[in-house]
């Protein structure tokens, strides 16, 4: 075998400094993850759009091949490069059922940085301004709270204040063809949830017994993750989670300092932004010790938990970053193992809706169930395809309504045949979603974020 | 569609002409260097692929055209070693949509000379459905209709593209099943299967794809459309002639493209048992193999793990407790539940004294527990070197059963010759095993050595007179054996292809060692001066 280039067919795989996009590129670093695809295919029919279109180039398979191929210097940045890849929802079904261990999520994140930055050649997939515009909307939205949350309240304005009935009414939304987008917006909750360092003690109530031979402790504490959506526009969500956590004999810190945890941003492909909310976040919760990382959102969890690769390569905060990650855990991993004052039944017939970022990020399918099962009086029936995307992902379902519809819909149809009074989920991206399709069926059929079931089982 | 045109022909041999004007070359099976049809530069180069894609978007309209330089890269590889370090996009492919549209497709392909390698899900191991030669990838896997479940016949009439697992779902309401089993079934396309003549591990007792395949219909290199295992029939067997059925079950898309098969279905036996047995010595494990069958028992399937692959299972996952023994045999027995009973306690007590334990269950979740034990392997190989990955390449040798303890031996041999980890599982049942090397394929010694240890590999099959190819096929990488493994029976496969592919455009660059391009990585290169 002579040391050739990459470009010369027969030759081995290249060596890092042959890379094209460079070493330096977010996507070189990806290297080993991308070389451990054996092309064996089995991700293929678990990917939402290869399920859709059965174009090789939209499965996991075909996205490993072309980054490879960018990457060794095979392909130049090209529209249908740009096109296939940005398709990805990033729900990472391939990751779950992947066993060569391919991880997509950062492979993507990489691919998209890669792309925008402009290293990966002359035609990233954003012109100059659309790029700088993107970014400063991330960075705008998310970067603050406190804008985040201003831009949240401008939007209750417009719910609450008859502008949105004059934008209906007066085809304005047509006009600008928003009428799609606007109705996924959720109803604002007029009470937002801020994080100021405030503690919300155990319910006195709950009578949680002490592991054998050991004196009664002092309660648990968590450190909640409020989330950005979830702490403005789905904030009952959030006041329903500390609720239930306290019911089941946790102290619960509504943490300081907090803030988005970044997914958007990482998706997008602004990795800059993303590492530093990440950091952010790291530093507020290293305040309260070791005490568990409780989110709600399966999107926020998944993000969360891999800080840990999103920092891996900065020495001043690999550690801290690992050290996070390994505390959160989903609210329904936490509570799974936990005893529940389930006062009240739920007569509902109800079926489960995985979210991507909880059932393949997260590998989190049992406990949900196992929770639902819990609540007296309410029936679980599980539909088909339980664990497909239903095309919300994250803003996936405003950058490509059409898939995300074709998803929402083989959802909706999935879900509705079992008949359910209610269909549950973890995530506030699909409960949006699901709730947006419903009410476009005028269907009468609601969708729960668990916390909320069980919140009112739970309830005195 | 109006295929069948019925000229008037002459018959070959004469009525009149006894023997005498007999061409006695035929006889003539030398083995001297061969030319391809299909000359080795005529692969896309000089075609104008832009003009010939507007063509293609205007004679296909059920179909896709991929033509963008990236998208093109999606259908560069299938899961061979070889295709992961020379990955070659095609010049353009076609997700089919119809067997209308294949068949105008094979048609302009034979008027303008254009190479075509038809695909199902790319999950094979050979690069045989690779445009190595560039061309046209025919991709299949979007005809994936199942157009008919006979019941009473029990026969099932699918597309090409229909996933063996989907099929099986499918049928399991109807309490049919098709019985052919690869580990692949939850990618492979029934197509890809027949075109492979693919088996799996209950082909011990059920036999290959083969033996389930009724007939096909099949688009020759010219155009024409035929079905065989004769026209509209829906009979389970047939005398009726040459058996074209299996002429192109197993011909790996070189003499045609099938584009609807009738598959041969059987009832779900309503019981299973597995008995799991630990065996100290590989001889042993042989023995038992022998001495099952002895018994005149014919389990469903017969699976062994070598020591390696048992400690990649308990690495991979822990807590699965599987003793670190020199081999461990899967028997799984299927029938009638008094049956499958009297057939797992005969296993257990002709095989108690040669293991050093034997259980045996007929629940299903142990059942399950078991053959998850077995499945996770193929992933769990690399848990025995973190960081490394499978090179799928010598993966698939079959060997008389009588040899598979030598032959484990031997490969556990080249193993430390090459200083290379494998670990071995495979069908004994049949004398099938998967070799599994573990290899770091960004250092180039270690690619350099996996291919020794492949061509090793596929010549020891040779020497212990078994085959380079239990059930993944030939493609590209095994071409080179075939004269060895064939002999003069290459010549009369070459002579069905020339008849049927004159132009030699059908997957041209799989089987035939002359038809695949020098210079891809199967062998390493030769130093100069080494």
């Amino acid at each position: 075998m002579n040391g050739s280039g990459p470009r010369q067919e027969g030759a081995a795989a290249p060596a890092a400094g042959a890379l094209h996009a460079g070493p330096h590129t977010p996507l070189a670093a990806e290297y080993p993850n991308l070389l451990a695809c054996v092309r064996c295919g089995l991700c293929l029919t678990s990917c939402p759009t290869y399920v859709l279109s059965l174009d090789e180039a939209e499965g996991p398979r075909g996205r490993v091949a072309m980054a490879r191929a960018l990457l060794e210097g095979r392909l130049a940045p090209s529209p249908d490069l740009v096109r296939h890849e940005l398709s990805c929802l990033v729900c990472d079904a391939c990751s779950a059922v992947c066993p060569a261990g391919v991880y997509m999520e950062p492979i993507q994140i990489a691919l998209r940085a890669t792309l925008e930055s402009g290293l990966g050649g002359d035609r990233p997939p954003h012109s100059p301004w659309q790029r700088t515009l993107r970014r400063l909307a991330f960075r705008f939205c998310f970067g603050s709270m406190a804008r985040f949350r201003l831009i949240a309240r401008l939007l209750w304005l417009y719910q609450h204040l008859g502008v949105r009935h004059l934008t209906r009414a007066t085809g304005l939304l047509q006009l600008l063809r928003l009428q799609r987008s606007e109705a996924l917006l959720p109803e604002i909750d007029a009470r937002f949830l801020m994080p100021r360092g405030e503690v919300y003690p155990a319910a006195q109530a709950h009578d949680q017994t002490p592991p054998h031979g050991e004196a009664h402790a002092a309660p648990p504490t968590v450190s909640f993750f409020a989330g950005c959506i979830m702490s403005t526009a789905l904030a009952e969500i959030d006041r329903a989670t500390i609720r239930v956590l306290q019911r089941a004999g946790y102290h619960v810190a509504n943490t300081a300092g907090q803030g988005c945890c970044g997914a958007l941003n990482a998706h997008g492909g602004d990795l800059h932004g993303a590492r530093d909310l990440a950091r952010r976040n790291i530093a507020a919760f290293e305040r309260d010790g070791q005490a568990p990382v409780v989110v709600n959102s399966a999107g926020c969890g998944a993000m969360l938990k891999s800080y840990a690769h999103l920092l891996r390569d900065d020495s001043a905060w690999a550690e801290r970053a690992a050290a996070f990650s390994a505390r959160v855990q989903d609210v329904t991993e936490l509570l799974a193992g936990r005893d529940l004052p389930l006062r009240r039944a739920l007569r509902l017939v109800a079926t489960y809706q995985d979210p991507c970022h909880l059932a393949h990020a997260q590998r989190v399918t049992q406990q949900p169930r196992a929770l639902l099962q819990r609540i007296p009086g309410l029936v679980l029936r599980e539909m088909r395809e339980s664990t497909l995307c239903c095309g919300s992902a994250g803003i996936y379902m405003l950058t490509h309504p059409h898939t995300a519809r074709q998803l929402q819909q083989r959802k909706l149809d999935c879900a509705l045949a079992t008949q359910p009074d209610i269909i549950v989920t973890a995530n506030p991206g699909c409960l949006l979603q699901l709730q947006s399709g419903l009410r476009e069926r005028g269907s009468p059929v609601q969708v729960r974020h668990i916390i909320e079931l069980l919140d009112e089982a739970t309830r005195a | 569609m109006n295929q069948h045109d019925h000229k008037p022909s002459t018959p070959a041999l004469q009525h009149a002409a006894g023997g005498a004007e007999h061409d006695w070359r035929l006889l003539d099976l030398g083995g001297e260097s061969r030319e391809p049809a299909l000359q080795h530069t005529a692969g896309g180069a000089e075609h104008d692929w832009p003009a010939i894609a507007a063509d293609l978007r205007r004679l296909l309209p059920a179909s896709r055209i991929i033509a963008g330089p990236a998208e093109l890269q999606a259908y560069a590889h299938d899961a061979s070693f070889l295709t992961q370090l020379a990955p070659h996009p095609p010049n353009l492919a076609v997700i089919a949509g119809s067997e209308d549209d294949v068949v105008a497709l094979v048609r302009y392909c034979a008027r303008h000379t254009l190479p075509l390698t038809p695909r199902g899900a790319a999950s094979g191991q050979t690069a045989g459905c690779v445009a190595l030669r560039g061309g046209i990838v025919l991709a299949l896997n979007a005809m994936n209709r199942i157009l008919e479940i006979d019941v009473p016949n029990m026969q099932a009439i699918c597309e090409p593209g229909v996933v063996h697992a989907q099929l099986n779902e499918a049928l399991a309401p109807h309490r049919l099943v098709f019985p052919p089993d690869p580990g692949s079934s939850r990618m492979a396309t029934v197509g890809g299967m027949a075109s492979t003549n693919a088996h799996g591990m209950r082909a011990a007792k059920y036999g290959p794809t083969g033996a389930w395949v009724l007939g096909l219909r099949v688009v020759l290199a010219d155009g024409t459309l035929i079905e065989t295992g004769s026209v509209s029939s829906r009979a389970r067997q047939s005398s009726a002639g040459l058996e074209l059925t299996k002429l192109f079950v197993g011909a790996e898309g070189t003499l045609g493209v099938i584009t609807r098969l009738r598959l041969k279905l059987m009832p779900i036996p309503p019981a299973r048992a597995i008995v799991l047995a630990l065996f100290d010595e590989l001889d042993q494990a042989g023995e038992a193999v022998q001495a099952v069958y002895a018994a005149g028992i014919v389990p469903s399937a017969i699976e062994i793990l070598d020591a390696r692959c048992l400690r990649a299972v308990n690495l991979y996952r822990p807590g699965t407790g599987l003793p670190e023994v020199e081999a461990l045999l899967l028997f799984e027995v299927d029938g009638n539940p008094p049956g499958v009973r009297y057939d797992a306690e005969q296993i257990t007590r002709i095989v108690t004294p040669l293991a050093r334990g034997v259980e045996w269950s007929a629940e299903p979740a142990r059942i399950a527990a078991l053959w998850e034990a077995r499945s996770v392997v193929g992933a769990a190989i690399g848990a025995l070197r973190p960081g490394s990955n499978r090179a799928y390449c010598g993966e698939d040798i079959c060997v008389p059963v009588a040899h598979i303890p030598e032959a484990l031996r031997e490969i556990q041999a080249i193993s430390a010759k090459y200083d290379l980890p494998i670990a071995t599982y495979g069908h004994i049942g049949g004398g099938s095993l998967h070799a599994g090397h573990l290899i770091d394929a960004r250092n180039p010694d270690e690619v350099r050595r996996v291919l020794l240890v492949a061509d090793e590999i596929h010549r020891l099959a040779l020497r212990l007179g078994g085959t380079t190819t239990g059930e993944h096929g030939v493609g590209a990488v095994r071409a080179r054996y075939m004269p060895a493994e064939h002999g003069p029976a290459l010549d009369a496969m070459r002579r069905i292809k020339q008849a049927l592919d004159p132009q030699g455009l059908m997957n041209p660059a799989t089987l035939f060692p002359e038809d695949v391009p020098p210079d891809l990585p199967i062998l390493p290169r030769q130093e100069p001066g080494a």
